[in-house]
Order: structure tokens, then sequence, then C-alpha cells
């Protein structure tokens, strides 16, 4: 064992000390911000990696993480060459990684994304024609209210922006608690339970839930449009490969694996995308914009 | 000089009735949940569809393998992470510990110096290992070895270190001079003093202590699956948060699984290295080969453990779910190489906190002066002379005007851990000391050993039905982890420092109890013998607990050193305070106020230890 271990040790040092290989990695590590449970993205994240191993001929793996700055680490310091981020990492992975950072590909729907706000059947609040009418409703009411997790787009940073700008306040000043659960599916399951009486999560994880779950947290607001998820990687990792990768992504409907992945995505396809698109975000993000603190 | 009525005792009611009501009145308590009558049946509906869902572990063939797959990959993570703190919490307790680094013979100016200053060092070394929440580590080491579950161990490998190392170095500190005098005397160095004279004499506290770890590394190990390990931890923390509680009655079984064999083994440990010669069960005149066998015996488990974690991470069928298996350990090769090394500059920024100190007239003058326009700088007798102090709207003023100051908020957010973690362990001590009674050994199942009193059967299966209730309830207690109990008490009382508060008592409550009894259980029979008047109780308050008392103490006072830990913790999970900001600023990339953050959490952890060391409450040998 000792022999096979230290036979490891030189090899791992080999492998280090020669330039070549840095080029082409042996294995693609992809990883991606947890939104959603474990189970599900390893499932259908795996379905996306065997689409681009077949199709790009590296052996291509996904690592599933319990933690969104790990995901941003470890693609900034090359750890990951691919990750699924949404628009807040993605910024925060541009402002930490300057240009060295390249989008690769986004779904379809991530150029028009929206989020919900959900309600506890329970609790008898009515749908409301915008965030102003909600946080009048509110007062006095003694409501909860949860996000999903604070690094994200669609259940944290987009929802509170639109509240901010519709009523003119925070959510912290018009609820009783603001709490993050974590994940997406954990918001609306909590609404469902009545563990909260509101919470805000993006269109794709609702639309998956349970139709019981969706009957006891029905949607009471929809938000306007705005940019999120997309697949970005390191420009370290050679143009060939960045362009392999990318055609393997744009093709994902073309194979089993990936049909099952875009329907768990709920998308038709991926399409072209550019960091451009979502440098509206470094802007909002350094221009110290309410992140709840 | 000797008091009749010493006055340390009265103090410290003093202070602790001092710092409750500060707990309770600093920092808000919501408890709208128990008055409000519709959200407390909403409370109570949870609650009870909790229950029922308990009650139903989900048996799914597929779902145990999952969770035997994940017990196997924490228990790897969790041995491998103990070793490497054993390993290095060992050298490092020897640099912090007063009597090695500095020890008692007479040393030059020069040398003196030297080894106050490597003491000094290895404390706050320690200091930091242990206040850095284990995530934090486990996010810096990505950079340095990438995903995977070594990274996991690795982290809470650091954590355990600093924990391991403080308290190795307080036991060797607090065996007596004198007992190891003859040593020093026959001319031994500082090494040989501490291998011949003081490890053997704070042995059997240390081995309690690791294994008191070991178990709570098993169970806490959630970090493994933070990075990309698997493990259980990480899958009870999301199955209670979608409240899938099926799935995590199950899981918890194995976790609690995992934790008994942990407890029987330690207990048969125990057993065997039992040296009192008093002891009714005491082997006296057992052939030498015997004893020394059991030595060998307990090194020979402990290699086969090492090396079957060993194995597995690198050569077993280790795959977290989902992923092929790989080898694990080859990742470590990478911290023998520069490059990896170089990935730490990612978090350069976390060397230079934020101080803000414009916001107190210090640094550039543009900057000072754009401050005190907008009116956010801090200008505290304006308004107040220091002479208002007996006017409550003096004190208000001036907090309002250190609030300007980033480092003041920093400071008042720590309010939230202190006040969780100061209620929560009197709450679970009160709780430990009331269950160590049924929870003794020696007062349920031998206590005819020094009453003398021949029971009728009845009573004695009574007595043993307690014993057994007693030790389950400690068992769940503890072998649920705090986060989890901190999860359902917010799915009762919703998201606060009430949840976190209790969480915290349940769990102390469980740790304590055993570690309580087992110092009752240690006392020799002899003293009960002579002043036992009769009942058994009578004998427990008066005779055992006043003998235990200073053991108790210092379990306790260890206890609340992890307890704000953990409080900084559950901050992170919903209850706020510094825990809650730090990690915000943190996963924001913020790094420069983490890093404040960060210091106030070193602070914390720093100033208690100190506060213990000063109080020298622990007592080994």
């Amino acid at each position: 064992m000792l022999k096979r271990f230290l036979l490891t040790l030189c090899l791992g040092l080999f492998t280090l000390s020669s330039p070549l290989l840095a080029k082409a990695p042996e294995r693609l590590i992809i990883t991606a911000i947890p939104d959603d449970s474990a189970e599900n993205m390893r499932e259908f994240f795996g379905l996306i990696a065997r689409h681009i191993q077949a199709s790009t001929g590296i052996p291509t793996e996904y690592v599933h993480v319990e933690n969104y700055a790990a995901t941003v680490t470890a693609l900034a310091t090359g750890r990951a060459h691919l990750a699924w981020f949404g628009a807040v990492t993605t910024a925060q992975a541009y402002m930490m990684m300057g240009d060295e950072l390249e989008v690769v590909a986004a779904r379809d729907i991530d150029k028009g994304f929206i989020s919900y706000f959900v309600a506890n059947a329970d609790s008898g609040i009515a749908p409301v024609k915008d965030l102003k009418e909600l946080a009048q409703l509110a007062k006095g009411k003694n409501w909860n209210f949860t996000f999903g997790s604070k690094s994200s787009t669609s259940s944290h940073l987009m929802p509170r922006s639109f509240f901010a700008d519709q009523s003119g306040q925070r959510p912290e000043q018009v609820f009783r608690t603001v709490a993050y659960s974590g994940s997406h599916d954990v918001v609306v399951q909590k609404v469902a339970n009545g563990e909260f009486h509101i919470g805000a999560l993006g269109q794709p994880p609702y639309e998956r839930a349970s139709d019981a779950i969706k009957a006891k947290a029905p949607i009471i607001y929809t938000t306007p449009k705005f940019t999120n998820y997309c697949f970005a990687t390191k420009k370290s990792l050679g143009r060939d490969t960045i362009d392999a990768i990318h055609a393997a992504l744009l093709s994902l409907h073309a194979s089993e694996e990936g049909r099952k992945a875009l329907g768990y995505l709920k998308s038709q396809g991926f399409v072209d995308a550019n960091i451009s698109e979502w440098m509206s975000y470094v802007e909002l993000l350094k221009s110290g914009v309410d992140i709840g603190k | 000089m000797h008091t009749k009525r010493p006055w340390g005792a009265w103090a410290a009611i003093v202070v602790v009735a001092v710092l409750l009501v500060g707990a309770l009145t600093a920092v808000s308590w919501d408890i709208s949940v128990l008055r409000d009558s519709a959200q407390r049946s909403m409370a109570f509906g949870r609650m009870g569809a909790w229950l029922l869902a308990f009650a139903s572990p989900e048996l799914d063939q597929a779902f145990l393998q999952h969770c035997w797959a994940l017990t196997l990959q924490t228990l790897s993570a969790a041995l491998l992470a103990t070793f490497l703190a054993i390993i290095a919490a060992l050298v490092l307790a020897m640099g912090s510990s007063k009597a090695v680094s500095v020890g008692h013979d007479k040393q030059g100016v020069l040398g003196r110096w030297a080894s106050r200053f490597t003491c000094s060092l290895s404390r706050l070394i320690q200091d930091v290992l242990r206040g850095v929440p284990d995530f934090v580590w486990a996010v810096i080491l990505v950079a340095l070895i990438g995903l995977g579950p070594l990274t996991g161990a690795l982290a809470l490998a650091l954590s355990m270190t600093g924990i391991l190392a403080k308290v190795y170095s307080e036991l060797w500190d607090s065996v007596a001079p004198k007992r190891y005098e003859q040593v020093r005397i026959l001319g031994s160095g500082r090494l040989g003093i501490l291998a011949y004279g003081i490890m053997p004499l704070a042995a059997r506290s240390v081995q309690s202590f690791t294994l008191m770890r070991a178990e709570c590394a098993i169970r806490n190990a959630a970090v493994i699956g933070a990075v990309g390990g698997g493990g259980l931890g990480a899958d009870i923390w999301y199955q209670i948060q979608f409240g899938a509680w099926s799935k995590v009655t199950t899981l918890l079984l194995f976790t609690l699984a995992l934790t008994l064999s942990a407890d029987l083994l330690s207990n048969l440990i125990r057993r065997q290295l039992r040296t009192d010669p008093n002891h009714p069960r005491a082997k006296n005149d057992e052939p030498l080969w015997r004893q020394i066998g059991r030595n060998y015996l307990a090194v020979g488990i402990m290699a086969v453990a090492l090396g079957w974690s060993l194995w597995f991470m690198g050569w077993g069928n280790n795959a977290p779910p989902g992923q092929q298996p790989r080898n694990f350990l080859a990742p470590a090769t990478e911290l023998f190489s520069g490059q990896a090394w170089q990935h730490l500059s990612f978090f350069k920024r976390m060397l230079s906190p934020e101080f803000d100190l414009a916001a107190l007239g210090i640094g550039e003058e543009r900057v000072v002066e754009a401050r005190k326009e907008a009116g956010k700088s801090v200008e505290l007798f304006v308004k107040h002379s220091p002479w208002e102090f007996y006017k409550k709207e003096a004190w208000q003023g001036w907090n309002a005007a250190l609030n300007n100051w980033f480092v003041w908020k920093v400071i008042t957010s720590a309010g939230v851990p202190l006040a969780m973690a100061i209620v929560g362990t009197l709450l679970g001590m009160g709780a430990a000391a009331l269950l160590s009674y049924p929870h003794s050994f020696s007062f349920m199942w031998e206590s005819s050993q020094f009453t003398g009193a021949r029971l009728p059967w009845w009573a004695n299966v009574l007595r043993r039905t307690q014993l057994v209730l007693a030790r389950l309830t400690g068992l769940v207690a503890r072998g649920v982890p705090e986060v989890m109990w901190a999860f359902l008490f917010i799915a009762f009382f919703g998201p606060g420092i009430l949840a976190g508060a209790l969480a915290i008592a349940l769990h102390t409550a469980g740790v304590l109890v055993r570690v309580f009894s087992e110092s009752i259980d240690n006392i020799p029979y002899r003293r009960f013998e002579q002043s036992f008047s009769g009942s058994l109780p009578v004998c427990f308050g008066l005779v055992a607990v006043p003998v235990a008392w200073r053991d108790w103490l210092t379990y306790s006072f260890f206890q609340f050193e992890s307890n704000v830990r953990m409080a900084v913790v559950l901050g992170i999970v919903g209850a706020g305070g510094l825990g809650f900001q730090f990690s915000f600023h943190f996963e924001w990339f913020m790094f420069e106020k983490a890093a404040t953050y960060l210091l106030m959490i070193i602070a914390l952890t720093v100033g208690i230890d100190r506060l213990s060391r000063a109080l020298n409450l622990s007592r080994a040998g």
C-alpha cells in the first residue's frame, strides 16, 4: 500500500511539474451552485457531464458542493473547469478573476428569467399587482419572509431589488423575520408547510415542485424579466477545449441524456452568451446595492 | 490566609446571574410564537407532522444503501481527520503548555523570552485554528487541493487540532508540578518530563477528551459535504431544510448507531484502563502480559482504523453518490508543490481587515471630511459629555454615534452568540445535573456495593429501567447534532435566538450528562460508604456532587467555549449575529470586512481561553 502511495505521490509531482499537461486537462471537473436538492443536481448535471464527455472526448465529472463560495473559489483557482453560476456568482467570479472569466453558454430562458413571490395558501394572501401593494398589505401582520440563498440571484438579489424599487422599503422593514432557507426548493417547501408566510424563488424550481406543493404555495406576484444563469470557465483552459465544450453545450438537445437534462432545466436548449450581458450585475454589486446585510 | 466563608463561590454566582440577565436583555428574544394562538397552532401542526414522519423512517433498499455509503465516507474522513488532529495537536500542545515549553528550571533571560514567545505563539495558533469556522477552512483548502472528501477531512482536522491542542495543553498544565518532581530532579529534560512525568499522569483525561472529540467529529462532519465529499452530516442538513423527515429519521438512525458504537467502544476502553485498586471490579492479580497486552491491543485497533480510512479514501469504493470512485488522497501531493500554495493569493485580501478608521477621523483628510459631511463619523461627546453617564439618553446617543463605525457593529454582533451560549450552557448544565443521578452507574446499578442493602428484584428492575431511560435520553440528546436540534426548534419557534439557545441547551445536556455521571462513577465507593445515611438521593446530593463538582465545572467551561463556537455557526443557519455577518461577507467575497468579523470570532475564542486558564479550572490525573 505504501509503495502504491509513494508511486501516486511521485506521479502527482511529475504531473504537476510538466507544463505540457496544463493546457488540456486530463479530467474536466464541472461544478454548480447548489440551488436544488443534491440528488437532483447529481443526476441531471451528471447527464450533462456525460454528454460533454461523449462530445469532447475528455473524461468529465460533476462534483456537487453545498456552498456557493466554494464554486467560485474552485473555478477561480482552477480546481474546477466549468461552473454553473447564477448571475450574482458570475459577477462575483468576474470581480475576482477579471477578464480571465469566460461565459461559455446560457439557456434560452436565462436571457429573460423571472422570479415568483409565493404565499402560503392558508394565510389568505391574495395575488398583488405590484410589490408596493404587498408591502402595504404586510403592515402590522407579523408575516415571515424567506429568500433562498444569500448569494442567489433569482431567489434573493433580484426579488429584493424589485421589492426595494417598487415599495421604497427593505423587506426587513416590512416583515417580522427575513430568513435565508438555503435553496429554491426549500423556499417553496417551507412556504407550503406554513413555516413562512411568503417566499421568493426562481421560475424553473417552482415548476419542478409537485402539484400538491404548488397548490399550497400559490404565486402572488411575478417579477419583471432579468438575465440569470450561465456556464462559465477560465480562459487558461485553452481556446480549443473551450470551443469543444461550447459546441457540446449548444448540441445538448441532440443526445438522449442532454434532452433529459434540458427537461430538468426547463429549457429548449443552450445559446451563445457573452460576459458583457452580465456586466450590469457587476456594476450593480459594485454600486453597493442592498444585499440584505 | 484562610477565611471561614470563601467569597469565591458567591462571586461566581453573582457573575453568572449578571451574565444571565445581560444575555436575556441585551438581545431580543422573540417568543411571539408562544403567545399568538394562530402561530401556536400552526407550530404544533408542524411538530405533529414531524413526529408522525419521524415514526416512519424511510426503509427503501436504495436509500439504505445510500446511507451506508455515506456512513463509510463519514467514518473514513472523520477518522483520518482525528488522527491527523491528534498528531498535530500533540506537537502544538507541547508549545502551548507552560509546563512543557517554559518549564520550571532556571533559564537565561534570552532562553526565558524565547520559550515565553513560543508559548504565546502556539496558543495564538491554536486559537486561530479553533476560532475560524470549519467551512472557511474548507473553502480555503479548495484553492489548495481542489474539491473532494479529503478537503473536508483536512478542514475538519484543522479545527480539531485547535480544540485538542487547547485541551491537551490545559490538562498537562493542570498536573501539579509536585507529582512529577522526581523525574525533574533526576535530571530529565523538558521532553523527558513530558513523556515520563506529565503525560502518564494526564493520560486518562486526555483519552476521555480525545474520544469525546472524535465522536463529535463523526457526528458533526457536515463540512465534508460542503466541498464535495458527501457524508452523513451534509445530507442530514439538507434533508432537514427540505423537511423530508422520514429520510432524516433513517439518516439519524445511522448517525446514532455510529455514536452508540463510539460510546460503547470508549466505555470499554475506559473500563479496561480503570486504575482504582479499591473498585470492586478492579483486577489486581492479572499477569503482566495481560496488563501490557491491552496497550498493544489499543494501538493495534488504532492502526487498523487509520489503515482502513487511508485505504478507503485512496483505493476503496469511496465515490460520493453519483461520482466515480477515485483516489482522493492524490490531491494531497499537491501540498508539496509550490503551485498549490500560490492559489492562496486568492484570499490575500483577508490579510487587510477593514477597520474603518475614517469614521474615527484617522487617515486621509479628504475621506474623513467626506464621512463627516455625510454625518457618518463618530462624534462621541458632542451631544452628551462623559459627565452625563447617569442619563439613559446619553448612552443611547453614544451608541448611535458609535454605530457609524463599522468595527463597533462587529463588536456588538458578538452579543448574539454570547447570549445564546450563556443561556444554552446554563440550561444544559441544569438539565445534565438533574439527569446525572439516574444516569449514574454506581447509584443505579452497583449501589448495593456501598449501601449494603439487599433490594427486592422489582426495585432493582425499577432502578435499571431508570438507568437505561436516562442513558437513552442522553444518547439521543447528544447524538443528534446541534444544527439538527436548531432546525427542529426553528420549525417550531421560527428562526431566532430562542431556537438556537434551546438547541445548544439540549445538546449540552446530552454531552454533559455523560461526563458528569462519568466523574460520579469514578469516585471510589469507600467515600460513599462512610457517609451513607440511608437515602441514595441525599448521598448523591451531599457527597457525590460536591466531590465531582470541580470536574463538573471544568467540563461545563469547556462546553461553554465550544457552545460559543457552535452559536457562531448557528448564526449562519438563521439565528443572526456574528456568525451570520461573517459568513455573509465571506460568501460575497467581501474579504476585508469578513476578516474583521473573523478577528472578532478569534478574539472571542482567545478571551474565553485566557479566562479559563486564569481561573485554572481544569484538573488532571
